[in-house]
């Protein structure tokens, strides 16, 4: 079922960092000030889009996210988002997507097409 | 036992019956799970031996004009010296982990620019734990339970309530924020820069963004004659130029005596950097042609700016951990890789040479966090290791 909040696109503040058993998942923890501007739920797939790079992961809403925004277990994930002049700490857009989220695969498929 | 899950070696891990005791979640995990996703010996996506895997490494690395040797973070310090030998036979490119995660704090420790201490004087001394920009609950778990902020000490015998005074500085709500109840302060910053502003304003007397949390910070400093910063990656990534951390800590030195730690990361991570340091005067990111260090010389530079033909990586997984645009250009060089498990870097590499894991499966040394050197165990010695790999590459060139 197609929501309103699908075509609600924010602009977040992500940081990326260590947790002990999420690092492989596709897993972003949102705030709840975000999750509710952005109509996120609990188990929602989000996608993050930065700079023309998209990842679609699991949310779970998190009073450990910064307040303005979400965070990705260091990993994969928020490896493909970052760059080196904003490596731990950037800004992109969130929004709820529908379908799978990203697998490793994915990622790596793309890897080696370049 | 010995885990070799982070820089925080913690040394009474127990095995019994499949069952691990006192280790935290990523260290029983190791333990408990050390035999899966394991590596196989490739060469151009195709299984060999592993003899002939090492062969084609050295076929290489011979031809390769600008080669980088790079990790090491997971090996003993055994391995390490081997590496750098290595290098300066290759007249190649080293660099490990460090570059871009704690490496600057770590040399501001070895090069004596702020006082250090162990993490068991904090146990039986530290009164204001400072935990800068980390979040010990994920990346190094036992850290306040073992060392900081929990046990009691030779001089702290009543406990983190009343004998231990905690602070957190993050841009978020941390587990380890969270922690921050009684006696302690939770500091949530924008730019740490700020804050560091905030405690030379407050100590002159002056008006400052962060005054309130400064004040209460350096009033608990005064009643202690032993206090403690742990610094992370929010911190190195929140300042980029540490002078005025530096600055602060000489600062803080004055009103009470203040030590600082490098707040924790890979196993080894400190042991690469004092083996290096001690050979070159440098932590990391060294050019043995040019006997220097230099920015550019850091692996994600070197394969940023295409300066490298072939990359040795031993017990690191650069895919999973640097931005997309840098590993890309991994497919554009030869790429050897040499760890016991089947990581996103070797999935993609040229070559591939299994190993085995320290503290499990290969003896040695390591380094913790605070400088203490602990000797590793092992539940079964594997021949192939990174110690007879990198002894068969050396002796091949």
């Amino acid at each position: 079922m197609m929501r309103f909040t699908r075509f609600l696109k924010v602009e977040v503040e992500v940081v990326v960092g260590r947790h002990v058993l999420a690092e492989n998942d596709a897993i972003v923890f949102v705030h709840p000030n975000i999750a509710k501007i952005a109509g996120i739920k609990d188990g929602d797939v989000v996608e993050l889009e930065r700079n023309g790079r998209v990842v679609k992961l699991k949310a779970k809403i998190s009073e450990n996210a910064p307040e303005k925004g979400c965070l990705i277990p260091n990993g994969l994930f928020a490896s493909y988002l970052a760059d080196l002049n904003e490596f731990k700490r950037f800004k992109a857009n969130i929004e709820v997507s529908e379908g799978e989220v990203t697998k490793i695969e994915d990622i790596l498929k793309e890897l080696s097409k370049t | 036992m010995i885990c070799p899950g982070c820089s925080c070696l913690c040394d009474d891990i127990e095995i019994m019956n499949g069952v691990v005791r006192n280790a935290c979640r990523r260290g029983a995990e190791i333990f408990l799970k050390y035999k899966e996703n394991r590596s196989k010996p490739i060469v151009n996506g195709k299984e060999v031996d592993v003899d002939k895997a090492i062969d084609k490494a050295v076929e290489i690395l011979k031809s390769s004009k600008n080669p980088v040797v790079y990790g090491f973070d997971t090996t003993p310090v055994e391995v390490q010296k081997l590496a750098i030998d290595l290098a300066e036979k290759l007249n190649a490119y080293i660099d490990d982990t460090s570059s871009f995660c704690l490496g600057d704090l770590v040399e501001l420790v070895l090069k004596k620019e702020v006082p250090t201490t162990t993490l068991d004087d904090v146990r039986n001394y530290a009164y204001v734990i400072v935990y800068w920009g980390a979040n010990p609950y994920h990346s190094l778990s036992r850290h306040m339970s073992k060392y900081t902020y929990y046990p009691r000490g030779e001089k702290r015998q009543k406990g983190y309530e009343e004998d231990r005074f905690l602070v957190v500085v993050d841009v978020r709500k941390s587990e380890t924020a969270m922690l921050a109840k009684t006696n302690a302060r939770y500091i949530v910053v924008d730019n740490d820069l700020e804050l560091i502003d905030s405690f030379f304003k407050v100590m002159e007397g002056k008006a400052a963004k962060y005054a309130n949390e400064v004040s209460a910070v350096i009033r608990e400093l005064r009643k202690s004659d032993f206090n403690v910063i742990f610094g992370g990656l929010g911190l190195k990534y929140g300042l980029r130029d540490l002078k005025p951390f530096v600055e602060l800590v000489k600062k803080l030195n004055e009103i009470s005596p203040t030590y600082f730690i490098p707040a924790g990361f890979h196993a080894n991570m400190r042991g690469f950097n004092e083996t290096l340091f001690e050979k070159t005067g440098f932590v990391n990111k060294y050019s043995f042609r040019d006997n220097t260090s230099k920015d550019s010389y850091a692996f994600v530079e070197l394969l940023k700016n295409d300066t490298i033909d072939s990359a040795l990586i031993v017990g690191t997984d650069p895919v999973k951990s640097l931005p997309f645009e840098i590993v890309s250009k991994l497919k554009k060089i030869k790429t050897i890789v040499v760890d016991p498990r089947n990581s996103l870097t070797a999935k993609i590499a040229d070559v591939v040479i299994p190993s085995a894991i320290s503290g499990i499966e290969q003896s040695g040394t390591m380094v913790r966090s605070d400088g203490v050197r602990v000797k590793l165990d092992v539940i079964e010695e594997r021949d192939v290791n990174d110690y007879y790999v990198m002894k068969r590459i050396l002796e091949g060139l």
